[in-house]
């Protein structure tokens, strides 16, 4: 056994010593691995990132109300008597006067000229209460101030606030045929909710003629252990067509959709790339074998067995793939984890998040590095074995 | 004990090589023996099977027909692993392009065989240090080949095939690509391993003056013995 260990170690060492005569096909195998593991880290740090945002975004004493079927707001329609309905729900946090925290909403698609592209894009405008902002509390104005209610005047996530004409504080921006003044950026713990206008129900309404339109009831629990009371109490005892689920659970199933998208692309493209990669490397490892040839014959006819010179043109391949994963890796760090990108959300508005990795991304990234070693060395490595020892005899080292 | 002899007996061997669809004969019914000890040089013109009588001692190619053995070792009837493990005891090949790993240092390239043995790191370092003290090269254990002469490769090449002391030393033209003093040098070198070690030495050769240094010299051709010298003085 040690034997064996020490003729593949002396071998594996030979070759890999001997990388340097290989050099520009050994780097086109790195660069491809390299290719193949920055294209899946993409999509995965996109899904993460997407997810991130999303399940940084509700919570779980917060109900959101929808009308039944609705996947989202902009599907949703509400009216004023159903509304009225749900205010007197069970487990409901109420003012001492006995008004309930419940936020009418609606979310309008408006268009904001992007900065780097020039062009018209679509955002959303959040109509709320004056709840809505009890609601949500980590939401904090970073700049400027908040909106006053009643007042055409909005306030700008901060994902959104650099990277769109007009949308600074003080600026006044025209959507449809409304004038709105940008009295304030905020944050919102990195939430979703970044990737919007909050401005005053009442006066979206009004500006965009949708009198009395409600698209979504927030409304704060008194504790999370109440959701399945007014769960029942919306759906089955009101029975008007409304359906109600944790602020949290919503934006979790509109994670788990996208991310479902975006690794069902990504996955299978890098498993394409991947194959590609394979293939390439088994070229590569073909044309070390065929350049070592007399190297693992005079090996061979020295006494070393085929399994060493299986191993050692194996390892070959795994540490040009394991290089090539590490550069991946390493450029995905640094080029991608933290950076800003965007997708449409709900009302195909822009919903901006920040592509995110992380060490099991990582690791599925090696793996697949290893896959492509492993597939792209292992013939060549079989072929090793079987280089015919007479070989010695004729070449030239 | 009585000491093993490492006589080399080729009984009605047949060998050939494919062609496309049809076989070159190289050996029909070739019987030879070499005993323990000898120098034997081959000589002959090219395709007349010096290198595969090499390939089939060395067990690096085996008979159509017939049977190769040596000290009562029939090669044809082991197994590829008994018979890569019996190689790296018994046999040591020369080649005339060394063959030495060009990443690895003279030191190293002489370890090799070194590894296949139970020999600790220390002892390894210590036969390789004694090893090239013997062929010349005590002053040159860290120099790449590339970083060597033709000739001073060749002792590189004797002393890895050397370094776990077998018995035979196969020889391929070990001189073929040296110039003349250094080719002197190995030969002196070859026939110091034969006359001082004992070490049984099959020698290929183009080149008649290496004969000096045989004990016997063979010629062959088409896959027939069709003269024989020996050497007055061995």
């Amino acid at each position: 056994m040690f034997g064996f260990l020490r003729q593949s170690l002396a071998l594996s060492t030979a070759n890999l010593r001997s990388l340097p005569r290989r050099a520009w096909i050994s780097l086109s195998m790195v660069l491809s691995v390299t290719l193949v593991v920055l294209v899946l880290l993409g999509f995965l740090a996109m899904a993460n990132g997407f997810r991130k945002t999303l399940s940084s975004t509700g919570a779980d004493n917060v109900a959101l109300v929808l009308s039944r079927g609705a996947f989202s707001e902009a599907l949703s329609r509400i009216e004023t008597q159903q509304a009225h309905l749900v205010e007197e729900a069970p487990g409901l946090v109420r003012t001492d006067d006995g008004t309930p925290l419940i936020s009418r909403e609606l979310v309008v698609p408006v268009d904001a000229v992007a900065l780097d592209s020039n062009k018209n894009e679509t955002l959303s405008l959040r109509g709320i209460d004056q709840t809505g902002l009890t609601l949500r509390p980590r939401v904090q104005i970073s700049d400027g101030r908040m909106m006053t209610p009643g007042t055409a005047e909005i306030v700008v996530g901060a994902r959104l606030a650099s990277r769109y004409r007009n949308l600074a504080v003080g600026d006044t921006i025209t959507f449809g045929r409304s004038q709105w003044t940008v009295v304030g950026h905020f944050t919102a713990g990195g939430s979703v909710f970044e990737s919007e206008l909050l401005a005053d129900a009442g006066l979206v309404q009004a500006q965009f003629n949708r009198p009395n339109q409600i698209q979504s009831l927030r409304v704060q629990l008194s504790d999370a252990a109440r959701f399945e009371q007014f769960r029942a109490y919306v759906e089955d005892e009101l029975d008007m067509g409304l359906a109600a689920q944790t602020e949290k659970a919503f934006y979790a199933a509109q994670a788990s959709d996208i991310s479902r998208i975006i690794l069902f692309l990504g996955w299978p493209l890098a498993i394409v790339m991947a194959f590609g990669a394979a293939v390439g490397a088994m070229t590569t490892m073909y044309s070390s074998v065929s350049d070592r040839m007399i190297e693992i014959a005079t090996v061979r006819a020295l006494g070393f067995s085929r399994s060493a010179a299986f191993v050692a043109t194996l390892v070959e391949a795994l540490v040009l793939t394991l290089i090539g994963c590490a550069i991946g890796v390493a450029l995905a760090w640094i080029g991608l984890d933290g950076w800003s990108a965007s997708t449409k959300g709900g009302a195909n508005a822009q919903l901006a998040f920040q592509l995110a990795l992380s060490w099991p991304q990582a690791v599925s990234a090696v793996v697949l590095a290893l896959a492509i070693g492993a597939v792209g060395g292992g013939l060549p490595a079989l072929r090793a074995t079987r280089v015919p020892l007479r070989a010695a005899m004729t070449g030239r080292a | 004990m009585t000491p093993v002899s490492y006589d080399i007996e080729l009984t009605n061997v047949c060998k050939s090589y494919p062609l496309g669809k049809s076989r070159i004969p190289i050996f029909d019914d070739l019987t030879m023996s070499i005993p323990d000890g000898d120098f034997l040089a081959i000589m002959g013109p090219s395709g007349s099977g010096k290198s595969t009588i090499l390939n089939l001692i060395g067990g690096i190619d085996t008979v159509d027909k017939g049977h190769v053995s040596i000290g009562g070792t029939m090669l044809d009837k082991m197994s590829t692993r008994a018979l890569t493990r019996w190689r790296s005891e018994v046999i040591g090949f020369v080649f005339q392009f060394y063959n030495l790993m060009p990443m690895l240092s003279a030191a190293q390239n002489v370890e090799l065989p070194l590894l296949l043995t139970d020999l600790s790191a220390s002892e390894r370092r210590e036969r390789v240090h004694t090893i090239l003290d013997i062929v010349g090269l005590s002053d040159r254990h860290d120099h790449l080949p590339s970083l060597l002469s033709g000739g001073q490769q060749q002792r590189v090449g004797i002393a890895r095939a050397i370094a776990s002391d077998p018995r035979i030393l196969l020889c391929d033209e070990p001189t073929g690509d040296l110039d003349r003093k250094s080719a002197d040098e190995i030969l002196d070198l070859l026939q110091l391993l034969n006359t001082k070690l004992g070490k049984t030495i099959i020698m290929v050769t183009h080149d008649e003056s290496s004969t000096r240094v045989a004990k016997r010299t063979v010629f062959l051709d088409k896959g027939r013995f069709v003269s024989e010298e020996i050497a007055q003085c061995a």
